[in-house]
């Protein structure tokens, strides 16, 4: 998990062109139109995905095709999933924390006499 | 990249529920309150030293978060971390056994501007039991989970093989 892929999500216009490719591979053309952005910046949003790892490039005749790439959605999955993990456990300490304290308030049974 | 905001992590949250069969009032006091958040916050290996404990909206926290076992020392020094670290942050909503947010104040990272970390909390009264559900916003910095994942790993197994042997 690099900086990057956080980075590279962090930008609304870059998250609209990522939704526009889920449908598949696209001409740069296709891309502002699915993700209703300005044709200006769009050559720079891609170069960034495209760093981060977020978006694959081949060339087309004159077009450019740019895909989504699964790898950097695994690793942000892999860590998000490792992310709860550590707060499962957490809240297996909380639930024994919560029966110690009934157990504290709850009056222990009379010792029946000998 | 001049643009990039650290609002990534902020679309990117985990969430975790439990369901505990105690009233919320019980669930909220272990949040709530200086004793019950005392007894349970932090990971395995770790004790939680409170300082300031104002609970309502917007009120202050403050505590140190001090490894105390001996594995969760030596793992700290190995990773070059302190053993204690003072963290503080605030009370965000406070809606009492319905709703609660903690907000903390990320700002010992090295190298790394500091940053707000929030867990919400929405606790759901359902007959003699009460759901929970916490959502939290992942640290963004990389650097401080992996750490924090390295560091927890061994002791949650520990935990778990506890849990199993209850």
């Amino acid at each position: 998990m690099h900086m990057t892929t956080f980075e590279a999500l962090s930008d609304p216009t870059r998250r609209r062109i990522v939704a526009a490719l889920r449908e598949g591979e696209r001409p740069v053309g296709d891309v502002v139109r699915l993700a209703g952005i300005h044709q200006s910046g769009v050559s720079r949003h891609l170069r960034i995905l495209d760093e981060a790892g977020f978006v694959s490039v081949r060339p087309d005749g004159q077009r450019r095709l740019y895909a989504l790439r699964p790898e950097p959605f695994r690793e942000l999955e892999a860590w998000l999933e490792q992310y709860r993990q550590l707060w499962e456990a957490r809240l297996d300490r909380f639930g024994a924390a919560l029966d110690q304290k009934r157990a504290d308030k709850t009056p222990a049974p009379e010792e029946p006499e000998p | 990249m001049t643009d990039a905001s650290p609002t990534a992590a902020a679309q990117a949250f985990v969430v975790v529920e439990r369901t505990y069969k105690a009233p919320a009032e019980e669930l909220w006091a272990l949040w709530t309150t200086k004793a019950g958040f005392e007894s349970w916050w932090g990971p395995q290996g770790f004790r939680v030293e409170v300082h300031t404990w104002d609970a309502r909206a917007g009120g202050e926290l403050t505590y140190d978060m001090i490894a105390d076992s001996p594995e969760m020392v030596a793992a700290m020094k190995n990773m070059g971390q302190p053993v204690s670290q003072a963290t503080h942050g605030r009370f965000g909503e406070f809606r009492p056994h319905a709703r609660l947010s903690l907000i903390h104040v990320i700002d010992f990272i090295p190298g790394a501007d500091p940053y707000e970390n929030t867990i919400e909390v929405d606790f759901f009264p359902a007959s003699e039991a009460t759901r929970m559900v916490v959502t939290i916003q992942p640290h963004r910095d990389p650097h401080w989970t992996r750490m924090s994942i390295e560091g927890f790993n061994g002791q949650i197994k520990k935990l778990d093989q506890r849990f199993s042997q209850g």
